[in-house]
């Protein structure tokens, strides 16, 4: 287990790909877990203090295509900016409106940062993309009596 | 009747190394398994029966879904999976694709011996390691801007050959001779398109390499003859794929589905089965995106050869055409095709949506689809084996239109996660062995790379091609063994 904004990530084996399983206080705490996996997955020896810290959006129609698609969109700067984004914060998720009935209306939204250490200077592999399968996204039960409650993710990524 | 018991799942013995899962529930075919007993210990381990199984609820599924021997867990669909799908009625599932489109193998002759390149693997694995981008942030061969990625997605291979990357032997030699009909660069996204940008002509990293070979057994020597192949010749296989802008493209579509077509989506027991129904606006672009994905994979991986042979020039102080360097042959294994079967016994024909993930196209001779070149002697399939292990050239089998929409295997199938393949290994001591005692030479980007890789961690390709030759689907032909590997 590895903690990351108050949220703890493990890789977890699969037969041809690599899982991350993740939990948190918040629901920004577990995205930015599973994030961690992601970037941990990638590279075995993250350097501490290399590279700046970027920004980013990501506005999806529930929780787990939020998810789905902050995982997406760390992959795709990846490439782009040719940099392995890593210490991910996750600063706020905001849910749709509710109306008096109870009923969601419009998209949720996720703002983000993390630190982008060049490519060239990390022995890092390539995760080639975020998968559906398996995907879990969960309130975690409040089952130990600890008072403990927050939120579980499952997330297999394609290697 | 025989049977296999594989905890929740039961097996039944069609005959041998064909078993079917019986259609019960929500299943619209049965699913079939082509093994031995022995691979289907292996297979029973981890989730490949029941992501199978979960295959035969997509809509328009022909006949059965079907597993090849060498067979795997994947996302949704199994790697070494087949699923034929209506094309008319049924759908186009990205998932059952695989990320990576087109992802695929191809092998050029050479006319050396092993003899002529023994003392040079050491300054051949550094020269090629050097000179053929790897790995991630690698950069490509030809680095371009979106127009050309444009260009490259429309006409395929016909791109390298009007840019010296390619001769026109080449495409003759290539499926649908390197150009996929119905490519759209419309239809592929700005952000897959910025991916691609950089990676034209890379090798990408994970189970992606380029490996020097010899030719050590010819089982077939009138097909080996039609292939160019004989004993103790030197060959080199690429295995690569479309890179980010085929893994982007998938998830694009993936998630244009998941937003279009919620109800279908529902009936299916693994949101990463996401479908388009047939006829449907989004089915016609993303086979639209597809094939120019296709085509992007094989300039890819044309790329790299043309820059290998400049590579053995430098190394031989030779030219590439005074050694033979031609392509024998590219085969894609993460695909959907449109192509006609005949699905019954009364010879009625359909047109279906072929989905290949991890299972690559075998038709036999005489097949219209099979290049001029081969169609005497039948399509050459591609296997490859582990770092450690020969890989197999085959070719397309008698029986293939029969029992698997003409295709066979893909590789050896990993039997290992890459988390217990670093816990068991150490790239370091992979590496050394292999030189000391197979005179294989690795060189990698990553130590872990290699650890992952680890010949110990995919199943017996041997036992995966016995069973592909024994069925009928994929004839032996000839066999290989690595000399030099590079790897991302």
């Amino acid at each position: 287990m590895t903690r990351a904004q108050g949220g703890r990530f493990e890789l977890r084996d699969h037969t041809a790909d690599v899982a991350v399983a993740a939990s948190g206080d918040a629901l920004e705490s577990v995205f930015a877990a599973v994030a961690d996996g992601l970037a941990a997955a990638s590279c075995d020896e993250i350097p501490a203090e290399l590279g700046d810290r970027f920004s980013l959006s990501v506005t999806a129609e529930n929780r787990e295509a939020l998810l789905f698609d902050y995982l997406d969109e760390l992959i795709y700067l990846r490439d782009v900016r040719a940099e392995l984004p890593v210490d991910h914060r996750v600063e706020t998720i905001a849910s749709p409106e509710r109306d008096g009935e109870g009923d969601e209306s419009g998209d949720w939204h996720l703002e983000a940062s993390a630190r982008g250490v060049p490519l060239a200077a990390v022995d890092a592999r390539e995760i080639k993309a975020v998968t559906y399968s398996e995907m879990r996204l969960e309130r975690r039960g409040d089952d130990t009596g600890s008072g403990d409650e927050g939120w579980e993710a499952y997330v297999v990524f394609d290697v | 009747m025989t049977t296999f018991d594989a905890d929740d799942i039961t097996l039944e013995k069609v005959r041998e190394y064909v078993w079917e899962i019986p259609q019960e529930g929500d299943m619209r075919a049965p699913a079939r398994v082509l093994a031995s007993e022995a691979l289907l210990e292996e297979i029973k381990e981890d989730k490949t029966l029941e992501q199978i199984t979960n295959t035969t609820h997509l809509p328009g599924i022909t006949n059965y879904a079907i597993c090849m021997p060498d067979g795997h867990q994947g996302y949704g669909f199994p790697v070494g999976g087949v699923g034929a799908l209506d094309a008319e009625n049924g759908c186009i599932s990205p998932g059952a694709v695989g990320y990576d489109i087109n992802c695929g193998v191809r092998m050029m002759r050479t006319n050396l011996t092993y003899d002529e390149l023994q003392g040079r693997e050491e300054e051949l694995v550094d020269s090629l390691f050097a000179n053929i981008p790897s790995g991630l942030g690698g950069g490509g061969v030809v680095e371009a801007g979106v127009d050309t990625v444009e260009e490259i997605l429309e006409r395929g291979v016909d791109w390298a050959l009007e840019h010296g990357h390619a001769v026109e032997e080449d495409l003759l030699h290539c499926e649908d001779e390197g150009m996929r009909e119905g490519a759209d660069a419309d239809k592929v996204s700005q952000k897959a398109k910025d991916r691609g940008k950089n990676q034209i002509g890379s090798l990408g990293s994970g189970n992606h390499f380029l490996e020097v070979q010899r030719v050590t057994d010819v089982f077939d020597g009138d097909v080996g003859a039609a292939y160019g192949l004989e004993e103790d010749q030197i060959v080199v296989l690429i295995h690569c794929g479309s890179r980010g802008l085929g893994h982007q493209t998938c998830n694009d579509y993936l998630r244009k589905i998941e937003k279009q077509h919620q109800g279908l989506l529902n009936q299916l027991p693994d949101k990463e089965l996401a479908a388009a129904p047939a006829g449907s606006q989004l089915a016609e672009d993303y086979y639209a995106a597809m094939n120019a994905a296709i085509n992007f994979a094989w300039v890819n991986r044309q790329l790299i050869m043309h820059r290998t042979r400049q590579v053995f020039e430098r190394v031989f102080d030779r030219s590439w055409e005074s050694m033979d360097m031609h392509l024998l042959y590219d085969v894609a294994h993460n695909i959907a095709k449109k192509e006609t079967h005949v699905v019954n016994d009364d010879g009625d024909e359909r047109e279906l949506y072929v989905h290949r993930k991890g299972a690559t196209r075998a038709f036999p001779a005489g097949h219209p689809e099979v290049p001029k070149a081969y169609r005497d002697v039948g399509q050459p399939v591609i296997i490859p084996g582990s770092m450690g292990a020969g890989s197999y050239v085959l070719r397309g089998g008698e029986n293939s239109m029969d029992l698997t929409f003409g295709s066979t295997a893909h590789g050896a199938g990993r039997l290992m996660s890459r988390t217990q393949a670093k816990s068991e290994y150490w790239g370091g001591d992979v590496q050394q062995e292999l030189e000391e005692q197979d005179q294989i030479y690795v060189k990698a980007q990553s130590g872990a790379t290699v650890a992952e890789e680890a010949p110990g961690v995919y199943k017996d390709v041997d036992e995966v091609v016995r069973v592909s030759d024994e069925l009928g689907i994929g004839d032996k032909v000839a066999r290989t063994f690595p000399v030099c590997n590079i790897k991302g």
